[in-house]
């Protein structure tokens, strides 16, 4: 009978480290926006990485947009519950991110930089 | 553009020449690169209200509804891009500036080319300070702008030019200009170089003037920046050129609740004497124009409430001094009730993030002894949409 439930609970530790590497938690990324700037405003991540941005303002509502890629979303006011969205990207090279809600006179100035690295081969 | 920025008696035409060859290189890339997409954007319109009640010690209460600013912008693409800003200062305007202004504050083109690098060009906000490019009400604390970002730095100044902008790296910024001098005949002691803007009006180009400033942000929470300006006013007559330099340095910092700022400004003449002769032939009167001016200021703002939209207050209290009769030429007294300090203190309200209800009360001094600064007490009703 105990070497039943020992089979058991192995079974289920196999099963959770399975579906554990088919969905990996994805690295998280905090970004402030506040007139007129992201912070970071560089963002590095290795191509086909999936990671979670967190993004809140410190001020008036902000857009976020990367451009060449899906995401585009908007950045509720300071007070607010913040935007979380998910992004991955397989090419590697330098994608621009950007404010797309008008938010000032320094607006335009409002872009950074996000980085996606070859991925390195597993050994 | 190094070359552009050292050379101190460019002619305005040969800068410009040789900003517009890099803008129509960067302009021919940019449409490149621009080619494949479509669906320009236009707005929508957002803009900033200023509706303030002023009542200086010993005089009446005064209403003003200080400034109406309607913002358009246009995206011709993703990479060329169309910002405007209209301006109605003190709500009605008739022949006479006294009695309010509509302004042009910002018209320009902006070619994004990469981020560290893209071209600007038409009516530019000076790159100078830290209110001149940030001056939504909700951003500052205060009814009224600081003195110095008034007084010493002519804000809000614009004029037309173009130059280079962007971001290297994690945080640092820049922004170098080609743009239209100061008109050194409306200088005056009082309020400095303040009434020489051009405001892109048919402004006297025959000497190019030069803006940069560089800002670090790669520092969570830490914003340090420099800025400088140069330009030779001409005065038509017997010529006189004028050489007027500015340079300056801020820095802003937020740590939970807690917000400080500082900010530093000097402001040089050269041919000060000549200069006041030159006033005092074509008015009569000699306006004592000094050949330096300065003025700083520090403030601390704690956020004493802060539980998101409708819980939100800021109080704040900020020292500051200007002096626009801090070095005199030769020959000249400085008026000593231009030698002025200020502790301004209040709160702001934010109902929303974007809305802030202001009160403070202004204790201003000078050095004179019979001329005095009048205290203030002063509400305000300003918001960004």
């Amino acid at each position: 009978m105990q070497a039943r439930w020992w089979i058991v609970a192995a079974l289920l530790c196999l099963e959770t480290g399975t579906a554990r590497s088919q969905t990996p938690t994805p690295r998280i990324i905090n970004i402030t926006a506040e007139r007129f700037s992201f912070t970071p405003s560089e963002i590095v991540v290795d191509a086909g990485e999936e990671v979670e941005l967190r993004l809140k303002s410190d001020d008036t509502a902000h857009g976020f947009r990367v451009a060449g890629t899906t995401v585009s979303v908007v950045i509720p006011k300071r007070g607010y519950r913040g935007t979380v969205t998910r992004l991955r990207v397989d090419e590697p090279g330098r994608y621009t991110f950007e404010c797309t809600r008008m938010c000032g006179a320094g607006h335009n100035f409002m872009r950074g930089t996000l980085i996606v690295r070859p991925r390195t081969s597993q050994p | 553009m190094v070359d552009i920025m050292t050379a101190q008696n460019m002619k305005f035409e040969e800068a410009i020449c040789l900003v517009l060859i890099v803008f129509g290189q960067a302009a021919a890339a940019t449409a490149q690169q621009a080619a494949a997409e479509t669906g320009a954007v236009t707005g929508p319109i957002s803009g900033y209200m200023d509706f303030h009640l002023n009542k200086p010690e010993g005089g009446d209460p005064s209403l003003d509804f200080h400034r109406f600013v309607l913002i358009l912008n246009h995206s011709f693409s993703s990479r060329i891009r169309f910002v405007g800003e209209l301006e109605i200062e003190h709500a009605f305007v008739e022949g006479l500036e006294e009695s309010g202004e509509v302004e042009l504050e910002q018209a320009y083109i902006d070619f994004l080319i990469t981020r560290s690098f893209n071209v600007r060009a038409g009516m530019l906000l000076v790159p100078i300070g830290i209110i001149n490019e940030r001056h939504e009400p909700p951003v500052f604390q205060g009814v009224e702008r600081p003195f110095v970002d008034t007084v010493i730095i002519p804000t809000t100044w614009f004029e037309g030019g173009a130059g280079v902008h962007g971001e290297i790296g994690r945080g640092l910024r820049y922004r170098a200009y080609v743009m239209a001098p100061l008109n050194a005949l409306e200088f005056s002691a009082d309020e400095g170089i303040r009434e020489g803007r051009q405001k892109g009006s048919q402004a006297n180009v025959r000497h190019a003037a030069f803006a940069g400033r560089a800002e670090y942000l790669g520092v969570p929470n830490l914003t340090l920046g420099a800025s400088a300006w140069h330009g030779t006013s001409s005065i038509p007559g017997p010529t006189l050129d004028v050489d007027v330099s500015i340079g300056e340095a801020d820095v802003r910092y937020r740590r939970d609740r807690l917000e400080l700022r500082g900010e530093f400004a000097q402001v040089a003449i050269g041919n000060a004497e000549r200069l006041n002769s030159a006033i005092g032939q074509l008015t009569g009167i000699s306006p004592n124009v000094a050949r330096a001016m300065r003025g700083y200021y520090t403030e601390a703002g704690y956020r004493v409430w802060a539980n998101g939209p409708a819980r939100d207050l800021m109080a704040f209290v900020r020292y500051e001094n200007f002096d626009t009769q801090f070095r005199m030429p030769d020959g000249f007294v400085p008026l000593k009730e231009f030698a002025r300090s200020a502790w301004v203190a209040g709160a702001s309200y934010y109902p929303d993030p974007d809305v802030a209800v202001k009160v403070d009360y202004v204790w201003q001094r000078n050095q004179s002894a019979v001329v005095k600064s009048p205290n203030s007490f002063n509400v305000g009703l300003g918001w960004w949409f």
